[in-house]
């Protein structure tokens, strides 16, 4: 480095490098982007969000709710899960004792002995998960053997992880659920829990508006701030409450004669929040949906 | 390594000066051995700049397994299973046969007929005596290796024969196979490359 | 005594030339420090008691947060370690500031700028994305003061009488290029009318905040402390290779770091972020031995002084590029992600490593570009104790806190009251932390303000003496008090 113009092209290499790498490649491989086809189905994903929800968008940025909130599903990895629909002839616990014999082999004794564990304390509902696991052979062999033995079973794709777990998602979250945000919220600290599904999770829009006048009053321990300034207290008209206004509990219910309605940024939010429900399977996100089982 | 203390030109009127020398040679190894794993784990985990490709998966191939299958993709998996698990050991899971074992399923003209009736009277019925495939006879005797497997199954598995390894013939349906089973009765005796000529397609 | 002297610009000539531009980039700088450090005191209280300021909407927590962190980069840091950088140039070319009234220009349009920009924040009118939050006039302003200054400092290396470069050049030059590309790109994608489709948005963001947080930060406060490190230490800085090798790995490598590990985009852009930040502890390695030689046996009683803040920034910004690296690592991104970690980290990189050096960096010149010395020396030593019990009392517990919260939220039997509730108790110490950096924060200002009034008063001094007096004696007085403006 013996003048200024070797470190001048140095720095325009490296940065013009990761510039090609991190702005240039994505704009051009992700940013003419379309909707694409629901996995199984002619639907397209994602749906445009209808005006009060795009509204909302500017809502939750202007508050900077992406400050505590994610908007993004993690998966760890995904499995087929076997789960039996129709037990035929058979009884429940002779069907546990059957389950039992279904994989002799040594090596297998892992997917029976995880078998077993899930018939423990079956009361022969159906459908019942009887094993989820990463290998697709197993499941495929293990389906067979099923109905060969009179018994109906369907293997479903499963995403896993704590995030899966926890309902917030069906499945990873992938580029194509955030076609039509500006901005993207994504966040990146879960102060609060993951929004991605909430429009699934909470469907109600007065529930979501509850929340955001009086979260303890949903959450009792909630560390989520009221915003009381999206709503407006005003006297009831005739001592009738109008059809707007929220039912709360008691502590938190404005002085008698009084009622809480929200402003129109709060509705925009809740409609918002009721937009966002990554929920169906895509190519590049498989899974096979609940109500694909009968 | 060299740490000659040669100092810079830079003349002191209290500005600092810097000790020359070469970075030295184990921080280059190491740049370059750290790169070299680094494209490896790219290479395991990367999914090649493939826009589908999502951090659980890592490659297409990875993401194409856990496609859920559908009719006939699904029929045409477990087909390859069935046939790999019942079929293969003789005719191998390349359609290819085996010299004095089992004939090509490969270019077969059986196989590759339109209709399906003769195909299916095989692993229903069994083989006895000569057999003529691509123009070389074949004088082996096949259990009726099919008679047990589902109709279902059995016909995923000619499916999956006639589309494979070359061939190009059009599916069989369980009704197919149902339909000759119901001909053949209760215990049908293993047959001979002529008597199966003799039948309709 | 030294031949090369005659050739040289009188030292006095060469400081007062950067008297009012360091100034004005200091003081508005230490005032932003306060401000951000006050929001931040107000936003992490609002994590104890949530409706705290709760009626009013200007003071969401999602609106504070991210404008106190604005105020401390774009208010402090980045002007800060341009007026230090400005000092460093002039010192190194051995020549007085080229075009000084330009950088004065620039530090107001600056400030006015981070001004304009938390004021958008705090009214709803922040652009969503971390780190970029500034509405469209703030950035074009300070877009325009920043290339100003960079101009500044170009033409004084440009025009340098000593030819050989210093390490700290590569750093400091890379830096002046690095800004405005970062900040350009930046804003065009996401802050014009053309915003690119979907998850590009984030992209593009996460590259840019990497760009400014992890590598500008970097480049401009290893390139301060290589020079202030060896200059108190009075040796020569150890092993130029290495440094070379550090500043060469830091900015091929570290400029592709950023994507976090779970980020909903195909899997070729986190798999070459962790990949890179591997690579990137080449160039903490090489930082580490060459600032260890330097600095190990020197033989400085540092006692709070400069030289103790820069070693203790050093330090921070190795233990910030190991958590920074760490975090890109697959296995525990499962855990660190969307935790307090990541806070953690840019509260070090931000506070603990470019803040102290910083300090360090205006302690030490301040004094001799004033020409006479800080007006409360020993607020220096105690700034030093309350930045650094502040620094680990803020970062430590939420370093904690992010592994606690994130060790729950992986095992989905806990609910998620608490996984939050595990970081609360962490937050309150680290809470206590941001109270103690402020009160340093205090002190720093007050040393540049009233060291500022003091100057004003004695110019205005000056300038009612030269109208008073007979007009033989007073140029000379003049051109010691404000010989820039003039020059």
């Amino acid at each position: 480095m013996k003048s200024g113009i070797s470190i001048f092209i140095a720095t325009l290499v490296a940065l013009g490098a990761s510039w090609c790498g991190f702005v240039l490649a994505p704009t051009l491989q992700l940013g003419g982007a379309k909707q694409t086809v629901v996995l199984q189905s002619t639907d397209n994903w994602p749906l445009q969000r209808t005006g009060a929800a795009t509204l909302g968008l500017q809502v939750y940025r202007a508050y900077g709710c992406a400050a505590c909130h994610t908007e993004q599903v993690r998966q760890d990895g995904a499995a087929f899960e076997v789960t039996l629909t129709d037990l035929g002839t058979h009884k429940p616990d002779e069907f546990t004792a059957f389950a039992k014999s279904l994989f002799v082999l040594p090596e297998l004794a892992d997917y029976t002995n995880a078998m077993s564990d899930n018939l423990k304390g079956w009361n022969g509902g159906v459908p019942k998960a009887l094993l989820v696991c990463t290998d697709k052979d197993i499941a495929s062999e293990m389906g067979d053997r099923l109905k060969a033995a009179g018994v109906n079973s369907e293997t479903r794709i499963v995403a896993t992880g704590p995030d899966i777990t926890r309902g917030w998602g069906s499945r990873l979250s992938v580029a194509a659920d955030y076609l039509y945000d500006q901005p993207v919220q994504l966040g990146s600290l879960r102060a609060g829990p993951d929004l991605a599904n909430i429009g699934v999770r909470a469907p109600d829009a007065r529930w979501q508006l509850q929340h955001l006048y009086a979260p303890k009053s949903i959450t009792p321990g909630s560390t989520m701030p009221s915003f009381k300034f999206l709503f407006e207290v005003r006297p009831k008209i005739n001592g009738e409450a109008s059809p707007e206004a929220l039912t709360l509990p008691k502590e938190f219910a404005a002085e008698a004669g009084y009622e809480v309605v929200p402003k129109p940024e709060a509705k925009e939010l809740a409609a918002y929040l009721l937009s966002l429900k990554a929920n169906v399977p895509l190519y590049e996100a498989p899974f096979t949906p609940l109500a694909a089982t009968k | 390594m060299s740490d000659e203390t040669k100092a810079c030109s830079l003349p002191t009127t209290g500005e600092p000066t810097a000790t020359r020398s070469a970075a030295p040679m184990w921080i280059i190894v190491t740049t370059l051995l750290l790169l070299f794993l680094g494209g490896y784990y790219f290479d395991l985990h990367g999914g090649w700049f493939n826009a589908k490709v999502y951090s659980p998966y890592y490659s297409a191939e990875k993401l194409d397994a856990y496609q859920p299958q559908s009719g006939a993709a699904a029929a045409l998996a477990r087909g390859k299973r069935t046939y790999e698990a019942v079929c293969g050991i003789c005719h191998g899971t390349d359609g290819l046969g085996k010299p004095g074992q089992a004939p090509p399923l490969a270019g077969s003209e059986m196989v590759n007929c339109a209709g399906v009736n003769r195909l299916i009277h095989i692993p229903l019925a069994g083989l006895n005596g000569p057999i003529r495939v691509k123009g070389q006879d074949w004088g082996l005797a096949m259990a009726a290796m099919g008679a047990a497997l589902p109709d279902e199954d059995l016909a995923a598995t000619l499916t999956y024969i006639r589309s494979s390894w070359g061939n190009n013939a059009g599916p069989v349906t369980g009704d197919d196979v149902k339909k000759v089973r119901a001909g053949l009765g209760a215990s049908p005796q293993p047959m001979s490359g002529l008597q199966l000529l003799k039948m309709p397609e | 005594m030294n031949p090369t002297e005659n050739t040289t610009s009188r030292p006095n000539e060469l400081e007062a030339s950067l008297r009012v531009p360091l100034l004005a980039l200091f003081g508005g700088a230490a005032v932003w420090l306060v401000v951000g450090l006050g929001l931040g005191l107000i936003a992490g209280i609002k994590f104890h008691a949530p409706d705290f300021l709760g009626g009013c909407p200007l003071f969401t927590y999602g609106r504070v947060a991210p404008a106190a962190n604005d105020a401390v980069l774009y208010g402090f840091c980045i002007p800060a370690a341009l007026g230090v950088a400005l000092w460093i140039f002039a010192r190194l070319s051995r020549s007085p500031l080229a075009l000084p009234l330009v950088p004065v220009v620039a530090a107001n349009l600056w400030h006015l700028g981070v001004f304009v920009g938390t004021a958008g924040i705090l009214l709803g009118d922040s652009t969503g994305h971390t780190w970029l939050e500034y509405p469209r006039a703030a950035a074009v302003l300070l877009f325009a003061a920043f290339l100003l200054i960079a101009v500044s400092a170009a033409a004084t290396f440009g025009w340098r009488k000593e030819n050989p470069l210093y390490p700290s050049h590569w750093f400091l030059l890379a830096a002046l290029l690095w800004f405005p590309w970062i900040y350009s790109t930046a804003n065009l994608f996401l802050n014009s009318n053309q915003v690119p489709r979907g998850v590009v948005q984030p992209i593009i963001a996460w590259w840019f905040a990497n760009n400014l947080v992890f590598v500008w930060l970097a480049l401009m406060g290893i390139g301060t402390a290589f020079y202030f490190l060896p200059k108190i230490a009075g040796r020569p800085l150890a092993n130029s290779g290495y440094v070379l090798f550090a500043f060469l790995t830091l900015i091929f490598f570290g400029t592709w770091c950023g994507i976090p590990q779970s980020a909903p985009v195909p899997a070729w852009l986190p798999v070459l972020s962790s990949v890179a930040a591997a690579l990137t502890l080449l160039p903490l390695l090489a930082i580490t031995i060459v600032t260890w030689k330097t600095v190990c046996g020197a033989g400085v009683a540092c006692k709070g002084g400069p030289f103790c803040f820069i070693r203790f920034g050093v330090l921070c910004f190795i233990i910030s590029g190991v958590l920074y690296v760490s975090a890109a690592c697959p296995q525990y991104s499962r855990i660190l992600e969307f935790t307090w970690f990541g806070t953690a980290q840019t509260q070090l990189q931000l506070l603990g490593f470019t803040a102290m050096i910083l300090f360090g960096a205006v302690y030490e010149l301040l004094p001799a570009v004033m020409g006479k010395p800080l007006p409360l020396p020993k607020a220096v030593r105690l700034h030093s104790w309350l930045g650094t019990a502040g620094v680990l009392l803020l970062v430590v517990p939420l370093v904690l806190a992010g592994m606690a919260q994130g060790g729950k939220l992986a095992d989905a039997t806990v609910p998620f009251a608490e996984v939050n509730s595990a970081a609360l108790k962490f937050l309150r110490i680290s809470t206590t932390g941001q109270l103690l950096i402020l009160l340093g924060a205090l002190l720093f200002a007050a040393n540049i303000l009233i060291m500022t009034i003091q100057w004003k008063l004695g110019l205005a001094k000056t300038v009612i003496a030269y109208i008073k007096s007979p007009l033989e004696t007073a140029p000379v007085t003049l051109r010691s008090g404000a010989g820039e403006v003039k020059s």
